[in-house]
This record gives C-alpha cells, sequence and structure tokens, in this order.
C-alpha cells in the first residue's frame, strides 16, 4: 500500500511575526534531521539529509513579489539489492602498540 | 579554409538529400524513393574525397604555419567529414535493407519519424554551428544523439513486445535491424558534433556516449597492406588517432593479434614514450610495443593488444562480483606501483591550478556555470575564481608525500581487468608522471560518477565504486602516514568534478557535478587549522 509520493500543502495568510516564526520551526527542523509536517488526517516525516540542493528564486512584477525557497535531496531509502561496500578496509591495530 | 568549408557543404547537401529521401519512402511507402537514395552514394563519395583532398591541400599549405590550431582545424574538417560519411554509408545500408519491408505499416511509426527528424535537425545545424562563434547549437546537434537513441530504444522495445506474439516475426526483425541503424546514425551525429566543438575549443574532445565505441565500425582500412593480416577499424581516440586491431586472415574469426594506431607523430611518441617507461618502471602493466614508424609529421604505432574489460564496461554488467573482484586486483597492483615507483622527491599535483587552466573551457560549454559573485543578505557566496585562489593557497600548506608514478589520465576506460588472469593494464600511456597519488584515484572516482547511465542499479554501483576507492586510499594513506590525504582528495575530486563538466552534455548531471566539485572546495577552505586534521569527505557526496 506504499505509495511512491506523498504531499503535503499548506497555504494561509500570515503576519511578520507569524511567517519567522514557521521559517525558524522549519530551519529548527532541519538542524535536527526531522521536519514533520501534519494536519487532521494525514502526516509527513522528512528526514534532510547532511547535504541538500537549495534553490532559491526571488521574482517581482508589478503585481506581485514573491520569494521561493526549496530544498531537495535523494530519499535514501534502503533498496533490496546489496548495499555493502566493495572494499573493506583492512583493520588499523598493526601500528598501535 | 573557405575551399574546406565549400566541399564540406556539397558532401552535406548531399547527405541532406539522401536521408530527405528515406524519410519521403517511409512517408509515402513508395520504393522510388527509396532508389533516389541509394543513387546519391556515389556522389557522396566524390564529395568526401575531394574533401579530403582539400584537407590535404590546407595541410601541405601550413607546413610552414606551425599553429596547433589551423592544423586542429583541418582535423576537425576530417572528423566531420567522416562521420557524414559514415551516417551516408548507414543509411545506404538501412535503405538497402528497406527495399524488402517498405510497403509494411511497422515503420511508420511516431519513434521512427521522430528520430529521423532528428538526424535531419541535426544535420540542417552543421553549418550555422560551424559559423557560430558559441558552442550552442554545436552542444545542441550532440544531445540530439541521445534522443535519436531514445527514441529508437523505445521503438526497439515495442518490436520486442510485438515479437513475443510469434506473428510477422520477420518483418519485425528486419525492423528492430533497421532501428539499430538509425541509432547508429544518431552516433555519427554525435561525432559531427564532436568535430565542431574541438575546432572551437583547440581541443580534441570526444564527448561521453550511451553506447560504446564498438558500434562505430567504420570502413576496412585498404592503405596498409601487410600480408595475411586483417585490419580492422576500431574508432578514433580523443587525441585524433585512428586505431585498428589487426587479425590474422586465416581464420575466420581471427583473434586480435595486435592494435595498430596511427595518427599525429607528436601524440604518438608521447604514447610511446609512455608504454616504454612503464615497461621499465613497472613491467606487465603497459602493452608491449612491436613496431614504432614515422613519416613526416604522421606517426603508426603497433603494440600488443591487451585482454579484458574496461572498468566503465566492468561496471555496466551491474553485477557485484565481478566490479568487486576488479576494483580488489586494482587495489592491490596500485600498492604495488606505488611502492615500487616511490622516488625521494615531492610533487605536488597542483589541484587548483588545473582547475583554473580549464575554467574557460568549461564556461564555453556551460556558460550559466560563470556565476558572478552572490549575495542574499547577509550571505555572500564567492566565484568560483575567487574560491579557486582561496583554496589553492590552503593547498600550498597541505603535506604531499613522495611521488610515485601516476598514469594522469586514470579514466575507467583506460584501464583493464583480465577476470581469467586477475590482471589489470593501462592503456593511454602519453600523460604519465610522477606526482601525488592522489591524482589518479580522484579523476577515476569522477570518471565513474560522470557516466551518462541512470539506471539506478548502475548509479548504486557507481557510488560503492567510488567509496571503494576513496576507503583504499585512505587505508593506504594511513600505511605512508599521509596525513592530509583527504584535504587532497577533496581539492582533487572538487577540481575533477567541475572539470568533467565540459564532456558532460546531460544539464541536470553537469550541475550535479559543479555543484559537488564547489562544495568540496568550499569545506576546505572553511575548516580551521585545527579541524582540518580530523577532516573525512562526507559520503553523501558520492551519492546523486
Amino acid at each position: 500500500m506504499t505509495k511512491h509520493t506523498n504531499n503535503f500543502e499548506h497555504e494561509s495568510l500570515q503576519d511578520k511575526e507569524a511567517i519567522v516564526s514557521y521559517l525558524k520551526a522549519l530551519t529548527k527542523g532541519i538542524e535536527k534531521g526531522e521536519v514533520l509536517f501534519s494536519d487532521d488526517e494525514e502526516s509527513l516525516l522528512l528526514r534532510p539529509n547532511k547535504i541538500s540542493r537549495l534553490r532559491i528564486r526571488a521574482s517581482q512584477s508589478k503585481k506581485e513579489q514573491s520569494l521561493r525557497i526549496k530544498l531537495s535531496w535523494l530519499s535514501d531509502e534502503q533498496d533490496s539489492s546489496d548495499n555493502s561496500p566493495l572494499f573493506i578496509k583492512p583493520k588499523k591495530n598493526k601500528q598501535s602498540d | 579554409m573557405s575551399s574546406l568549408y565549400e566541399s564540406l557543404q556539397f558532401l552535406l547537401l548531399d547527405v541532406q538529400k539522401q536521408l530527405q529521401n528515406i524519410e519521403d519512402a517511409l512517408d509515402h511507402q513508395d520504393p522510388a524513393f527509396i532508389e533516389k537514395s541509394l543513387n546519391l552514394m556515389d556522389y557522396i563519395d566524390i564529395a568526401h574525397l575531394n574533401l579530403l583532398q582539400r584537407a590535404r591541400h590546407e595541410y601541405q599549405s601550413l607546413m610552414h604555419d606551425s599553429s596547433r590550431e589551423s592544423q586542429l582545424i583541418v582535423q576537425s574538417y576530417e572528423h566531420v567529414g567522416h562521420a557524414l560519411k559514415a551516417l551516408a554509408k548507414q543509411l545506404f545500408d538501412m535503405a538497402v535493407q528497406l527495399k524488402k519491408i517498405c510497403g509494411s505499416n511497422l515503420l511508420h511509426k511516431h519513434n521512427v519519424f521522430s528520430a529521423f527528424s532528428d538526424l535531419s535537425k541535426g544535420l540542417s545545424l552543421v553549418l550555422p554551428a560551424i559559423d557560430s562563434d558559441s558552442l550552442g547549437l554545436s552542444i545542441d546537434i550532440c544531445r540530439l544523439q541521445n534522443r535519436i537513441h531514445q527514441a529508437c530504444q523505445l521503438q526497439i522495445e515495442k518490436y520486442k513486445k510485438q515479437l513475443r506474439t510469434g506473428q510477422q516475426t520477420d518483418a519485425l526483425l528486419k525492423a528492430s535491424f533497421i532501428l539499430k541503424d538509425i541509432d547508429i546514425m544518431g552516433d555519427a551525429l554525435l561525432r559531427v558534433g564532436e568535430g565542431i566543438i574541438s575546432a572551437n575549443l583547440g581541443q580534441f574532445i570526444q564527448i561521453d556516449r550511451y553506447h560504446a565505441l564498438e558500434a562505430s565500425i567504420n570502413d576496412l582500412k585498404q592503405d596498409i597492406s601487410l600480408p595475411d593480416l586483417r585490419i580492422h577499424s576500431m574508432g578514433e581516440t580523443k587525441s585524433g588517432c585512428t586505431i585498428s586491431g589487426v587479425r590474422s586472415s586465416k581464420e575466420t574469426e581471427g583473434e586480435i593479434l595486435a592494435i595498430f594506431k596511427e595518427g599525429k607523430k607528436q601524440k604518438l611518441l608521447e604514447e610511446k614514450k609512455g608504454i616504454d617507461s612503464w615497461n621499465k618502471k613497472f613491467p606487465g602493466i603497459a602493452p608491449e610495443v612491436y613496431s614504432y614508424q614515422k613519416t613526416g609529421d604522421k606517426a603508426a604505432l603497433l603494440f600488443e593488444y591487451l585482454t579484458g574489460k574496461t572498468f566503465d564496461k566492468l561496471l555496466l554488467q551491474k553485477e557485484r562480483k565481478p566490479l568487486k573482484a576488479g576494483l580488489k586486483t586494482l587495489f592491490v597492483t596500485l600498492e604495488d606501483i606505488w611502492q615500487q615507483t616511490r622516488i625521494d622527491e615531492i610533487h605536488p599535483a597542483n589541484y587548483m591550478q588545473q582547475l583554473e587552466k580549464r575554467l574557460k573551457n568549461i564556461y564555453k560549454v556551460h556558460p550559466d556555470f560563470n556565476l558572478k559573485g552572490l549575495q542574499i543578505g547577509d550571505m555572500k557566496q564567492a566565484t568560483l575564481e575567487k574560491l579557486v585562489k582561496q583554496a589553492a593557497k590552503v593547498e600550498r600548506k597541505l603535506k604531499v608525500p613522495q611521488a610515485v608514478y601516476i598514469h594522469g589520465d586514470f579514466n575507467t576506460d583506460n584501464i583493464l581487468y583480465d577476470s581469467v588472469q586477475q590482471h589489470i593494464s593501462f592503456i593511454d600511456l602519453h600523460r604519465s608522471e610522477y606526482l601525488d597519488y592522489v591524482q589518479d584515484l580522484s579523476v577515476l572516482m569522477v570518471s565513474f560518477y560522470r557516466m551518462t547511465n541512470f539506471d539506478p542499479d548502475v548509479r548504486q554501483l557507481i557510488r560503492l565504486a567510488m567509496e571503494a576507492i576513496y576507503d583504499f586510499g585512505q587505508s593506504y594513506a594511513e600505511k605512508i602516514q599521509d596525513e592530509d590525504y583527504s584535504l587532497r582528495m577533496a581539492l582533487g575530486l572538487g577540481r575533477s568534478f567541475i572539470t568533467s563538466t565540459r564532456f558532460v552534455f546531460d544539464k541536470e548531471h553537469a550541475k550535479s557535478m559543479h555543484f559537488k566539485g564547489r562544495y568540496l572546495i568550499e569545506q576546505v577552505i572553511q575548516l580551521d587549522k585545527a579541524n582540518r586534521k580530523k577532516y573525512e569527505i562526507p559520503k553523501e557526496i558520492f551519492h546523486d
């Protein structure tokens, strides 16, 4: 029953202070390595990688200004195929006493 | 050069006509067009000969002009001419086949028409690409190869499905062969693009392709007649040499006995010197040279044919075991080489200097990588040039171990693994020198990564192979107490990730390589002295 993609979307009107709180909540989650998105029906847990791609787009027209921030990373779903290393480092206790 | 341009124009026009006739034949299902296209082959032969003759004249008039650039331009015209001729020959062979099933609906398919329209689009871009100062159009020509390949693959898959029903098998097989022919024409188109790019960059380059060079077998070489031997063309190298396999003609399926390589004297001399020096320093790793001959500025080299598979092919088999065994043998061999060739001198690789030298050519292929300094609020991002300068300062302070003899162009397709004998051999040895061993390792890792095959199984093996090479290097570094291994590796990888983008035209793939390279260089700069000793490359960098 696993779906290939899961979506969570949120849209609302907020004042400056609230927006900063949202952004802080996101930064906190990124630092922790886990961001939880949920509402009554569904929840989605994202685990940002140590390294992710960051895309920032700012645009300006007569009518509107907008700022889009996109973070993306590959989810490391452990697939069934053999993931064990192709080279095993020899144990390094020869040098030490 | 205007006479060369003119003769290329004629050749091109004839090939375009030939292609148009085939398209018409398919479109109207009328074999009369096929006849017309077949008749054009004679004209194409003449136009091609004419181009070669004029190229010879140009070479003669360039005798006193030693500039590499004009030589390369003539060479590029020859390259484009050969590729067009190969395309025409393929069209001709296809037309012969087509006669047999022209009336069939099997080829009246969207994928077939799309492949043909990409072919003719490619041809129509040739002259504008030559006229243009930028590389955009010639890159477009190269990119069409991939689209043609995709269309052909899709259609062949469909035929395969139909074949399982057991009906029309004969016609379906013929149609599949025709699609294979079209696929090969895409390769010829790629070579046309390469030729134009090479002339523009002032350096002969060859774009990574989806399938091996094997498909691009040219006409038989008849001008060299050795008794009892058959010479079989096997393709061209980055430096513009042609390579042929020499087989004994007695057996029908004669084994290849030797490799015959001919081209510019300077290149071949370098290669011969490389082979000779390896044979002195580490016998058994390089092919044996049977003979070397020169006339004027041309030369020919006859050397041992090495058995085994190159590492890119080994990986594309998608099997862990042989890849693991190959890497294991490679690592043992490398340690042997490094121990035996170590000298009492330090030769830093100067990764950042290598990168700086190539920046101009990278931007020619990917102008959008040339970012001016960026600032968002308080955050600033330096230009790549600035990063490279800063990193070069850090690099100068890094400890480099004793130099070893390195391959110098350590790409996956320059290393052969013979699984029966469990033996590694090296080819393409014209850039071997004494240097930091990390140079070869970092180049090899990126040459795995840059493969333009996006099958998830292949990508996983690429990641594992890169990790294995990194770990092997690290364990060797520990053995010889090379403390700055990870830092030099980060700069080496950074250099190779970024410079290799000029051979990668898949935009997303090139971007991902560029980002990785930049990230690694930034990391090295940002470390303070205390953290430098502890630094390890994040393994995430090997993921896509």
